[in-house]
């Protein structure tokens, strides 16, 4: 009897250990709030990029109006802290910050990065150096890692390009031969770079030390219509947008489809039409909900 | 017993045997001798005449009507041993090759019978109807191209099984019993001064001769495709290409748009003036992602018509706009007759036409909209002040969202929603309550 008891409570035990595993997997995107207004009280116009960090920094790229706003985060609170004046960058579109709170814009018009300080003083376009022919660069996106190195979306040389913080060439990986068109990229904290292609609506990875992309999984097509942004969170899990089925749907590093998320609406809570998504260490997730001209604000509860 | 004997005897009752086997075999219903055929033309006295027809299926001119029907009972139609759509495989199971790079349709689905007639046929191969007859019935519009056009290509008008295979091809796509160019050279050969002439000297007798020519004749000289690039149409190649005599010849000057852009400079300069572009068009493909080089069947050289083009990377909107269709299809069918008010799909995107409402280039609204505004969009085709008197504009805000303003799609989506009119919400109520919240029930 003992002996049986013993086997019991093992056995519960492991299903226990299984069980929260397989939970922990699962994240959820819990609305916390959302930001319409810049500092002076104005309305934002269809913003299409939001950048965060562990700073309790958010800066959105309200492309509507040509500008980039600054907003403060502590938990559930949302403070604008002014306005950075972009003319240099009519219509930015995706943005990220690197360590020194220098914020990084890609512009849809110009299709050129622009580099602000932390005071939100322009400070020059990045120009990558030494790139290897063909010299002529797109950049459809960017992302920058933890060490500041910036990963370039290339996809007038269907490349990835992988600079210095500086913008000197490093390394390029390039796109895998079949691909639809690739929209997004995201960099986990491991230096895996992640390519998202909206037209397959398939994921590809590259690890750290890898020169070719392999794909996640299969299609996701069944569970999202278009994906235009991609975002990894420290456990590995791939966040991707679905900008015309109003979602975001969850995968694991394995490819498996984990959850989807959110729907399309007017409502707080509801997306129409979004763009990029940012996520921090903090557990926060920041959506820039174009459509709904506004950007929303997730906790993703585990 | 003498050994040589012995040795026969051992022989003999083995193939006995296995001749037994094989007689029990295909007389499974120990039929008496002629009723595994000619006593079932004792009721189907009509066969009788069929039989006279020049080819008969060899079963049924052996009498061997068991071949495929079960005589008593089946689970299958007209008495067949086996389901309809595999039947023919079991004696005609080499006809799709296994490493086939394109297949007919019908014979994946096993519908032989839409060229065949099991049983017999004044046609070789017991086809329904003679030569093309039977391809354009199905292949309507390629028949009728090929009826109409000024310049006819040879081999098309005297059957098309002079480049396709019926059943699958091994080696090319789209049935071609050999890949585009070597079907060609079979015929056309490129090492004639004639033909060197044509093509400027260079060496497209290993180019894709597809990119320039319709196969099945066109309006054209040189049976080109009806809307030709004018440097092709000037023999003016050197324009994109290297020239004849380089190592690559055919290596274009530029990549992407830049390509294009030596003489479509206008246009590119306007694109890239506007705060959206459509991000293939900066793609390593540029241009021709959507457009041939050379010459196309469509306007303005388009690679194929409008919606396909578009649902080439814009699948789940084209695939949404099928399952529209197919629900409309459903309801009105269930209305027997009742007039259904409002569509459920946009008329625009049902007639293939995206480019109604959105740029296919660049423009400065998101979506590439035609129109900075969603009103003034719509109200490009739809009077909407004649039938609508809901404020809108930027002066109304929408009380869902105070960043929004009061627009047509503040209640419709123009690519449908499943719900008539293309509102929001399954009913009117659903939808008007969303902003009038003191209405709701």
């Amino acid at each position: 009897m003992p002996r049986a008891l013993s086997a019991l409570v093992i056995l519960f035990g492991l299903l226990w250990a299984c069980g929260g595993a397989a939970a922990a997997e699962v994240a959820r995107l819990r609305y916390v709030t959302a930001i319409y207004l810049d500092d002076k009280g104005g309305g934002m116009r269809q913003p299409e990029g939001v950048a965060c960090n562990d700073k309790g920094t958010l800066i959105v790229a309200d492309t509507g109006r040509g500008r980039l706003l600054r907003y403060t985060i502590e938990d559930r609170d949302v403070k604008p802290a002014g306005e950075i004046q972009a003319p240099q960058l009519p219509a930015p579109i995706r943005l990220q910050l690197n360590s020194r709170d220098e914020v990084l814009a890609l512009d849809g018009k110009e299709r050129r990065i622009g580099r602000f300080d932390a005071k939100g003083a322009f400070k020059g376009y990045l120009s990558p150096e030494g790139v290897p022919a063909p010299t002529s660069i797109v950049p459809r996106s960017f992302r920058v890692d933890r060490s500041d190195n910036v990963y370039l979306l290339d996809v007038f040389s269907a490349r990835v390009l992988v600079l210095d913080p500086d913008g000197k060439y490093q390394r390029h990986l390039p796109f895998p031969a079949e691909h639809g068109f690739f929209s997004d990229l995201a960099v986990d904290g491991r230096g895996a770079v992640f390519l998202l292609d909206s037209v397959k609506a398939l994921v590809h990875v590259a690890q750290r030390d890898a020169k070719d992309f392999s794909p996640v999984g299969k299609s996701l097509r069944g569970h999202l219509s278009f994906p235009t942004s991609i975002a990894v969170d420290g456990r590995g899990i791939i966040y991707v947008v679905d900008q015309n089925g109003g979602g975001v749907v969850l995968v694991g590093r394995d490819g498996s489809v984990l959850a989807r998320q959110l729907a399309m609406g007017w409502n707080e809570g509801l997306l129409y039409y979004p763009s990029q998504m940012c996520l921090n260490d903090k557990g926060q997730a920041f959506i820039a909900d174009r459509g709904n001209s506004r950007v929303q604000v997730f906790s993703i509860a585990r | 017993m003498r050994p040589r004997v012995l040795w026969l005897v051992l022989v003999l009752i083995p193939l006995a045997l296995v001749a037994a086997a094989v007689a029990h075999g295909q007389n499974k219903f120990r039929l008496k001798l002629g009723a595994a055929g000619k006593v079932c033309v004792d009721c189907h006295p009509d066969f009788a005449e069929k039989l006279k027809s020049k080819f008969v299926h060899t079963p049924v001119k052996a009498g061997e009507c068991v071949g495929c029907h079960s005589p008593h009972a089946s689970d299958h139609g007209k008495l067949l041993s086996v389901p309809t759509n595999s039947i023919c495989l079991t004696c005609h199971d080499g006809v799709i090759p296994p490493k086939a790079v394109s297949t007919h349709k019908v014979v994946i689905e096993g519908n032989c019978v839409k060229c065949h007639d099991p049983h017999a046929s004044n046609n070789k191969a017991n086809l329904l109807k003679a030569g093309n007859d039977l391809c354009v019935s199905c292949h309507r519009a390629i028949g009728d191209t090929v009826a109409k056009v000024k310049f006819k290509h040879m081999p098309v008008s005297d059957g098309c099984l002079n480049c396709h295979n019926p059943h699958a091809s091994d080696k090319s796509p789209k049935l071609l019993n050999s890949p585009v160019p070597a079907l060609c050279v079979q015929c056309h050969k490129p090492d004639s001064p004639r033909f060197a002439r044509q093509h400027v000297d260079y060496p497209v007798g290993k180019a894709n001769c597809a990119s320039c020519h319709d196969p099945h004749g066109s309006n054209t000289g040189g049976i080109l495709f009806d809307t030709v690039h004018a440097p092709v149409a000037s023999k003016r190649c050197t324009q994109c290409h290297n020239a004849a005599t380089a190592a690559e010849p055919f290596a274009t000057r530029r990549s992407g748009f830049e390509l294009c852009r030596g003489c479509h400079g206008a246009m590119v300069n306007e694109t890239f003036g506007k705060a959206r572009v459509h991000w293939p068009l900066v793609d390593k493909t540029g241009c021709l992602n959507c457009h041939e080089a050379h010459a196309s069947r469509q306007k303005k050289l388009l690679n194929v018509e409008e919606a396909s083009l578009c649902g080439q990377c814009h699948n789940d909107t084209l695939d949404w706009q099928a399952k529209l269709a197919e629900k409309e299809k459903q309801e009105t069918a269930a209305a027997k007759g009742r007039p259904e008010k409002g569509a459920f799909t946009h008329d625009p995107i049902r007639k293939g036409g995206c480019s109604a409402c959105h740029v296919p280039h660049a423009s400065d609204s998101t979506h590439l909209m035609r129109q900075p505004s969603v009103v003034e969009g719509c109200g490009a085709c739809h009077d909407w002040l004649k039938h609508n008197s809901h404020p809108m504009g930027e002066k109304y805000a929408d009380t869902r969202n105070r960043n929004r303003s009061l627009d047509c799609l503040s209640c419709h989506r123009a690519h449908g929603t499943g719900y008539r009119y293309m509102i929001t919400f399954p009913t009117p109520t659903d939808l008007c309550v969303q902003c009038h919240k003191q209405l709701r029930r």
